[in-house]
Formats: structure tokens, sequence, C-alpha cells
């Protein structure tokens, strides 16, 4: 699917049933090198459970992962070696302050000591890297969840939902933090999410996963295009005005409470406006309606959209 | 990876757990004896000192241990981060192992330290006979092996802190009962500590007339079970 250069995260037919439930089904990743992956889905979804897949947590049920071309189930340690990870909530040593908990980390990682110290200015915690964990708020235990998984200097990034449980403020921050991670050394992301809002700012494509099922996976521009606004028209008389539209052969179209026109160019607006004035009607606004992203969303995962 | 593990836990309680069976031991060991003429002090000492130990506070011990080594990966949601790092899963649970063996090699040399330091302390004629001593301090720590394996894949399976060590308590208990009896204590791996510690020749309980090789036979026997089956679980376990 992807027309870009290097797969590193593929999974065929990746399938685990849990509690005599299927809860992934027949999932294909296909992630590039340089990708920031956006993985969507409502909660229950199956992201958690794949990720764990991925990461070798779990075994899938049938199916097979290769990640950097490796096969997961025999190069596991060789593929982890490039992997930095948070999965569901960061996990940390309460009872350790913050370099501590990474140094924990390092000396299973082997990387320079020096790494610590970087990776706590990329999360802004090195003005509290001295204070035990259990006493940092939410948002700075992921944060530190985030370092600890910059650690290794890793090419893939596994971050299952980041701003899980985050005031918005707090979301605010890491999608920023993500964002500016450096993007120069070809790292990839994949980050998981069950709101589109929260990544489609920074993904480069997206993945939608829905009761255990990959229903779509593609760039984030083909989600854009399909959330392509429309024009609607305040005007008097709305009715009269979508036949008078309609008889000149513009795609208007009316649902008893606004009228709108598809997709149009400037010019076909323009003639729009300017035969409804010469027709007497009164023009009160045109204005550009976003289909949200999120209502596209919600209707393929077939949730109620009255959420 | 023994690096990592000294760093979590080099601050904690563990320490003070250790000191505390040695402790009680010596207060025991100073209050407790009542020495006649012609006796041997040392054995004395040793089995004054040894018996709660050995039969209580060892195999209680090696429960907490094993407990308290994976509480920091059962409470931060630590097994999903350990285990998504590069490091084989054998790795893992072969240090957490040696982890708390090791403590319990440190809760022995303490107790013998505080052993030497009463017969000391009392002025004993005889030399310190490091031979019994050693034999005993080190028989009771092999003898921990197989509880340490039973107790470190109770404690990796059980989320909870407490459940496991009321495991190991309810296994422990009938130590009491059942050191006086030769037919069972050989088989019960929570009875071999005592019947490592104690010095052969000193107490008249049956269960300790045995030969060694047969509770050498029974402690890794049952060491290899425990270990094996933890070990398995562990590097199958979905977290
Ligand atoms: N150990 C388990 N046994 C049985 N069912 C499970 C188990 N773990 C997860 N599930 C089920 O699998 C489904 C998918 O769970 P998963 O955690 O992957 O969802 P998710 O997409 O990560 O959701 P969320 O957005 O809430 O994190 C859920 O319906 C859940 O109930
Ligand atoms: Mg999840």
């Amino acid at each position: 699917m992807t027309t870009k250069s290097e797969i590193i995260v593929a999974t065929d037919g990746l399938t685990k049933r849990l509690g005599g439930r299927t809860v992934v089904n027949g999932v294909n990743l296909a992630i590039g090198r340089g990708d920031i992956y956006g993985f969507l889905g409502p909660n229950g979804a199956g992201k958690t459970t794949t990720i764990r897949m991925l990461l070798g947590l779990a075994r899938p049920t049938s199916g097979h992962i290769r990640i950097f071309d490796k096969d997961i189930r025999k190069e596991r340690l060789a593929i982890l070696r490039k992997v930095g990870s948070l999965v569901e909530y960061p996990s940390y040593y309460g009872h350790l302050n913050a370099t501590e908990n990474l140094e924990a980390v390092r000396r299973l990682l082997g990387a320079p000591k020096s790494r610590i110290d970087e990776v706590l200015a990329i999360v802004r915690l090195t003005q509290e890297a001295r204070r035990p964990v259990k006493g940092f708020s939410l948002g700075m235990k992921q944060r530190l969840g985030i370092a600890t998984a910059l650690l290794g200097n890793p090419e893939l990034l596994v971050l299952d939902e980041p701003t899980n449980g985050l005031d918005p403020a707090g979301i605010q921050e890491i999608r920023e933090l993500i964002k500016s991670l450096p993007r120069t050394s070809g790292v990839t992301i994949l980050i998981s999410s069950h709101l589109l809002s929260e990544v489609e700012q920074m993904a480069t494509r997206v993945g939608i996963i829905a009761k255990g099922e990959l229903i779509y996976q593609d760039g984030i521009e083909r989600l854009r295009e399909q959330a392509q606004g429309r024009i609607r028209l305040g005007v008097s008389d709305p009715e009269a005005a979508w036949q008078l539209l309609l008889s000149y052969g513009y795609p208007a179209e009316w649902d008893r409470t606004k009228l709108t026109v598809g997709q149009a160019d400037d010019r076909t607006i323009a003639g729009i406006v300017s035969r409804l004035v010469q027709s007497d009607f009164q023009v009160y606004r045109v204005e550009e309606e976003h289909a949200s992203l999120e209502s596209i969303f919600l209707q393929m995962t077939g949730s109620e959209a009255s959420l | 990876m023994f690096r990592s593990e000294w760093l979590k836990i080099r601050r904690s309680v563990l320490w003070l757990i250790a000191a505390v069976s040695p402790l009680i031991a010596s207060l025991f060991g100073l209050f407790g004896l009542r020495l006649q003429e012609g006796e041997f002090p040392w054995t004395e000492t040793l089995s004054l000192m040894s018996v709660l130990h050995a039969m209580l506070f060892l195999p209680l011990l090696t429960g907490i241990f094993a407990a308290l080594v994976c509480r920091y990966e059962h409470n931060g949601g630590g097994w999903k981060a350990m285990l998504a790092m590069p490091v084989s899963r054998t790795q893992i649970y072969v240090v957490k192992f040696a982890v708390v063996m090791g403590l319990l090699a440190l809760t022995q040399a303490l107790l013998l330290i505080a052993l030497i330091a009463v017969g000391l302390s009392r002025g004993f004629d005889d030399p310190i006979p490091w031979r019994m001593l050693l034999t005993s301090f080190g028989g009771g720590w092999i003898a921990c092996l197989p509880l340490a394996a039973l107790q470190l894949f109770v404690s990796i399976a059980l989320q909870s802190f407490a459940a496991p060590l009321a495991i190991n308590v309810i296994l422990t208990l009938p130590n009491i009962m059942i050191v006086n009896s030769a037919r069972y204590a050989p088989y019960d791996p929570w009875a071999q500590p005592m019947l490592a510690m104690l010095p052969r020749d000193s107490m008249s309980y049956a269960a300790l007339n045995l030969s060694a090789e047969s509770l050498y036979l029974v402690v890794l026997g049952s060491f290899c079970v425990f270990f094996a089956a933890g070990w398995r679980y562990f590097v199958r376990k979905a977290v």
C-alpha cells in the first residue's frame, strides 16, 4: 500500500483471541520508515492488544509480524533493541526519582549515561529529576514514560495512548512534545489513540481499527479529502433558492434546515452568489462547513454519532 | 541486569527485613542460654539461635523476598515495560531468582555473625567450630532453593503482594508439627531448612536422624521441578 520506501512494521493476518472472543482479527498493518502512524479506534477496539503483540508481550493466535524485516518470534531481542515503547500507562518505580528510573532502564539497554540528561531535557523534566516519581502528576509520569521510551535512541517508537487521562493542557503538551521529537533522525512513530483530533495534526498515516478489524489504512490526506468542506449558504427563502440553483445546474442540496453546495471552486461560488442576488434573494452568509474528521471516523467505526 | 535490579532494591525495606531474624536470634542467644558445665556451648547456641530462624523466619523470608523483588514490576505495570526491553525472559527470571538467593545469603551471613558475636561475648572456651557452622548455614541456604523457586513462581503469577505471602505462611506453619515426624518431614521442602541447619545430635527431633543425601535429593529435586515450572510459566506469560 505504501508507495514510500521501506516498510518498518508489517503484520499479516494478525489475529488474537482472548477469552473466546476475537479481539484482533486479520489485521494487516503497514508502516513505512519515517511515518507517524496514527493507530485509531474506539475503546476496546483492540489497539493495545495489537501493540502488545507487536512488542512480543503477547503471542498472536495466528498471523505474522515483521518489524525491521525480522520475524518477531525469531529475533525478538534484535527488534526490541531498536524499539522504544510506552504501553497503556507509564510504568515507573515510585520510590526512585526520575533519574534513577531512567538509570534502571539504561542499565538494561546499555545506552550511554549522557542520554539520561538528554531525554529528561526533551520531555522537560530536568527540574524534577531528583524527586521521587510517586509524587509526580499524571502528566509528568507520562512524560517520564516517553523519556524512557526514547532512552535507547529507538528507530521505532510505539506510544499507546500517551495522552490517556490527561487534561487538555496535558494533551496539548504531549502532542507538542511528540511533534518536536527529532524528525531528522528518521524515527518512525506508532501512536494509538481513540481521538482522531489528537493525532490528526501530526500523523502522516492513519490506521483505523474497530471491533478488532482494520477498516481503514492510508495517508492522512485521503481522510482529509473525505472530510472536505461544503459551502453553506444563508439566504432568504432557501427552498426556492435551492430550486433556482438546481435549475442552473449547481450541485446544491437542501435538507430542510440548510442549503449547501458541494465542493466548489471560487468561480462557481461567485456565480452562485451573483445568480442569487440577481434573483432578489438576500444572501446573509456564505460559509465553509467542515465535516470534521471526527464525524467521518464515527461513521467508519459505526459508533453512535450522538456521542 | 543485576545492576538494574540493585538500583531498585537499594533503597527499600528489604534490608531491614533481612536483619530482623538475626536480631531476634541474637536476643535468644544472649538471654536464653543457660549453659551447664561440660556441654558444647557452640552447638547449644547454634540450636537455640537457629531453631526459630530455620523453622519459621527463613522460609517466610524467602517468600517475602520473592514477593518484594516482583512487587515493583507488579505495581507500576513494570512487567510490560521490562519485557519490552531487549533482555531475554530467561535472563530476567534467573536474575530475579539470584537476587532472592543473594538476600537469603545475606540473612544467613548476618545470623552467622550474630551467632559468633554472642559466642565471643560470652567467652566460650572452645574454638569456633567453623566446619559445623558453615555446614549449617550453607545447608540452610541451599535448602531454601526450592522454596525460593516456588515463591518466585507464585509471586510472578499473582498480581497481589499478600497472596503469595499467605500461601507461604500456610506452607510454612506445618513445620512446627511436622518436624517431629520422621515420615513426612524429609519430603516437605518447607521443613528442609530446619533439617539442614540444626546440629544433628543436639535435639531429639525424630526427623533429624535422616541422612544428608536424602535431604539433598529432596531439596534439589523439588528445586528443579519448581524452578522449571516457574521459568516455563514466565517465558510464556502474556503481559
Ligand atoms: N486478557 C483479556 N482477556 C479477555 N479479553 C480481553 C483481555 N484483554 C483485553 N480483552 C478484550 O479485548 C478487547 C480489546 O482490548 P484492547 O485493550 O486491545 O482495546 P483498546 O483498543 O486498547 O481500547 P482502549 O482504547 O480502551 O485502550 C476489549 O474488548 C477487551 O475487553
Ligand atoms: Mg488500550
